[in-house]
């Protein structure tokens, strides 16, 4: 397992590679230029090319990627043109909000998923089904900025139970200040499992290993519990490896109407201001984070079921 | 741990917690700018300049009405007659960390605005060399005239820090920056919030009035107005402009506005050839409706524009924008040999919805007359130099002042050879080049001030671009805050406001 897992990093190198020479190439084609965002679009040719060049924006294109390369490898990304501090000092900074976001977002996400699931796959056909289906379709469709603004105004704005955004100090209150913009990337996700986890319960329960163990006297509640949702939890685990990838990265809607400094907002600002090394560190970082979540997403199978085997 | 410690503890906390319930009182606003350095040289962003002026003095400073110059650091100061050399007297200020500041601090700090590490410098090159008396005196020379100089020591970029520090620590000062302003940076969580505390040292005695400021990063303008109205801030800044009428009718929160240096225009590329003619040019002026454009795309907050020139110092209160008139559009148009119109394509904005709705009316207003508008949506970046080489007809854009002196953005617009060809519309006027070089070397006062206002009139009359509007800034606030305005720079004081609750 160890082996594999270190094999699996090591497969790391070359897509790194991949994404470092993807990303700096696709900045080169990007229009817009961070000394003239810098400066104004006041500013003279020369004093624009002076300032290029204090950011070794005027060395040849090879070079520029060299230097790139060496800071990957050196841990600090690069150094931001405008913060003037390094990549991984602000990915520090926003990380904590992010990670905060995956792991809340994801847990409100089984506990809602989970009992409708099976639920409706206990009920297949029925009205509590269809009805289950209706509500889970609406949130397929609700668009996350709308969910965003109607929670607030509803739990926030009108009862007054939750801040109406912003991240606080500590755990505890990041845990209350976090609930609301988790709840709306969580129920999204919630969707999407509920869906795949209903026909993957119903296609198991079909399955000749259930009958066979209903026939061995087991219990319902046992066939079902050691039986039946582990092996249709396969779908599930995909879709939250998805799901997470895309959330590091893919929540700014939801991080900018509630405030909160994550590296989706961090990237964007990024891009509005052509804080090259930014941008490019982040792509780096982003990709590391994908193939360490894909990673886990694959161990996470081997753990549901044995007949999958590390590679 | 024992118990007696636990209870000193218990105790030390108790009274901590009294001690900051029965003093602390906090005012927070909302901004939509996440700061990116405390460092002036470094930064040109809104969020970046409003907290350093924060924290930071300047020799001299705008005045609320943003037209002249009222004393900063510089108690007072003296202008030569020939302009070449400019002295101040300090006033007996501190540094937060309680040093004094000094002439020394001065010349450090402007001759590193000055240096090619600041994105500023071209502002500060013109003062070349420095006199220092005595640590309370500075006299800055200058090789020739040039009357800007003095306003740009206004600028943030001129702020005065303690050599020392920036010396010792480097990069690393700006992390935990000292000035001499109203307040002191006590945690700045990036993309969060920068949370000050009051300045003990401040030279303003009994100031500011609050013990502490909050400045909260709520990019989002909807949830900066929420947050308001949850009472989590006591200032929102930049509330979207089709949420003010309703937010003046909410009790317990007022708003204000003020238009703060900006001109939003239309470039027309006079090289292209219908462009090229004055009467053309004109006839666009007078075929649009500034008053609707205001009402429709502004929510009626801003104020019709004469001119490229920001409504400022030296501006003409009588030079009238051109009416609403599209019958005489379309006779000037049939003059210049074009009485069924022309087509032509506009360049615009495609990330900021007032200017794709301001392009939608122009469109519509233009086809009145005749001309057939071809409305090319761009990314801010590539509408930049496209214009900046020369190939486009017309574009939608806006010009700001960094500074309260005219001179900067009048030679940006309007003055062809000098950084931007007029802005890139490539008209030329040599009666208003002529005054641009005097003004430069003209002392302040209503000799200087009546040649802006002519070259403000050769610009209305050459009609290099469509002049449209000055959009105002709004902010909201609850009612117990007194004091609060945001001033033409487009930035705020804090050291004035109270909380009346």
């Amino acid at each position: 397992m160890i082996q594999v897992i270190l094999k699996r990093l090591l497969m790391l190198i070359p897509v790194l590679i991949g994404i470092t020479l993807i990303g700096f190439m696709l900045l080169q084609v990007m229009p817009g230029d961070p000394a003239s965002r810098a400066m104004g679009t006041r500013a003279s040719p020369e004093e624009l090319a002076a300032m290029r060049r204090l950011w070794g924006l005027d060395q040849p294109l090879w070079v520029q990627y060299l230097y790139f390369l060496r800071d990957c490898v050196t841990g600090s990304f690069g150094v931001s043109i405008f913060h003037k501090v390094p990549v991984i000092a602000l990915v520090a900074e926003r990380l904590p909000f992010t990670l905060g976001i995956v792991a809340y977002s994801t847990l409100i996400a089984l506990v809602v998923a989970l009992p409708f699931a099976i639920l409706a796959a206990l009920k297949r056909g029925t009205a509590v089904d269809g009805a289950i289906r209706q509500v889970f379709v609406a949130l397929i469709a609700m668009p996350p900025f709308w969910l965003c603004y109607v929670l607030i105004l509803w739990l926030a704005l009108g009862q007054g139970w939750f801040p109406t955004g912003g991240v606080g100090q500590g755990v505890v209150q990041n845990i209350y200040r976090l609930f609301l913009p988790a709840l709306v990337v969580g129920l999204s996700t919630a969707a999407l499992i509920q869906q795949s986890l209903r026909a993957a319960l119903i296609d198991t329960l079909k399955a000749d290993y259930v009958d066979t163990a209903r026939a061995k006297g087991l219990t319902g509640a046992q066939v079902f519990l050691r039986h039946v949702l582990p092996n249709s939890l396969i779908s599930t685990i995909s879709i939250i490896g998805v799901r997470v990838s895309w959330i590091i990265g893919g929540t700014v809607v939801v991080e900018k109407i509630f405030s909160v400094p994550g590296l989706g907002s961090l990237l964007i600002d990024a891009i509005v201001a052509r804080d090259l090394p930014v941008i490019r560190g982040l792509t780096v970082f982003f990709a590391i984070l994908v193939v360490i979540v894909n990673l886990i997403t694959d161990i996470c199978y081997a753990l549901a079921d044995p007949r999958v085997r590390l590679e | 741990m024992t118990r007696l410690t636990f209870r000193a503890l218990l105790l030390a906390s108790t009274l901590s917690c009294a001690a900051f319930g029965a003093q602390a009182e906090t005012l927070r606003v909302a901004m939509g700018y996440d700061p990116v350095s405390l460092d002036p040289i470094a930064t040109s962003d809104n969020g970046s300049i409003w907290t350093q002026l924060l924290i930071f003095d300047t020799l001299v400073r705008p005045d609320a009405s943003g037209e002249k110059l009222e004393p900063g650091l510089a108690e007072s100061w003296t202008v030569s007659d020939d302009g070449l050399t400019i002295s101040f007297a300090l006033r007996d200020a501190k540094f937060s960390d309680g040093t004094p500041v000094t002439a020394e601090d001065v010349k450090f700090s402007i001759e590193r605005a000055a240096s090619k590490e600041s994105s500023w410098g071209r502002f500060y090159r013109p003062i070349t060399s420095f006199d220092i008396p005595d640590p309370h005196h500075i006299v800055m020379h200058l090789a020739q005239p040039f009357t800007p100089a003095f306003n740009n020591l206004a600028l943030f970029a001129a702020a005065i820090l303690p050599k020392a520090q920036v010396e010792a620590k480097g990069a690393a000062f700006f992390d935990a920056p000292v000035g001499s302003g109203p307040f002191v940076l006590r945690q700045w969580t990036r993309g969060a919030s920068i949370e000050l505390t009051k300045n003990p040292y401040y030279w303003q005695k009994g100031k500011p009035a609050v013990d502490e400021a909050v400045l909260e990063v709520v990019t989002e303008p909807s949830a900066r107005v929420i947050k308001l109205e949850a009472g989590e801030v006591d200032v929102a800044l930049d509330p979207p402009l089709n949420q003010l009428k309703e937010l003046k009718a909410k009790p317990g929160i007022t708003t204000g506005e003020v238009i703060p240096y900006r001109a939003d225009f239309v470039q027309l590329n006079t090289r292209y050839a219908p462009l090229g003619n004055e009467k053309v040019r004109q006839a666009l002026n007078y075929a649009i409706d500034k008053s609707a454009l205001i009402k429709g795309v502004l929510y009626g907050e801003g104020k019709p524009a004469a001119s490229a020139m920001p409504v400022m110092a030296y501006a003409d209160p009588d030079l009238k924008p051109y009416p609403y008139d599209p019958a005489k559009a379309k006779a000037l148009l049939a003059e210049a040999g074009y009485p069924d119109g022309f087509e032509a394509e506009m360049l615009v904005n495609s990330g900021i919805a007032t200017q794709r709705n301001t392009a939608i009316a122009l469109q519509a207003m233009l086809a009145q007359v005749g001309v057939k508008l071809k409305i090319q949506m761009l990314e801010n970046g590539t509408q930049w130099s496209t214009t900046k080489a020369g190939n486009y007809q017309m574009s939608l854009s806006y010009a700001t002042s960094d500074t309260i002196d005219p001179d900067q953005i009048i030679g940006f617009v309007a003055v062809n050879p000098e950084r931007a060809n007029a802005y890139h519309t490539e008209w030329k006027n040599e009666r208003l080049n002529e005054l641009y070089a005097q003004e430069r070397q003209t002392v302040n006062g209503p000799e200087r001030g009546a040649m802006f206002r002519e070259m403000i009139q050769i610009l209305h009359d050459g009609a290099p671009f469509i002049y449209l509007y000055h959009p105002a800034t709004a902010w909201a606030e609850k009612d117990y805050v007194k004091g609060f305005s945001v001033l033409p720079t487009s930035n705020f004081r804090l050291e004035d406001v109270t909380i009346q609750k």
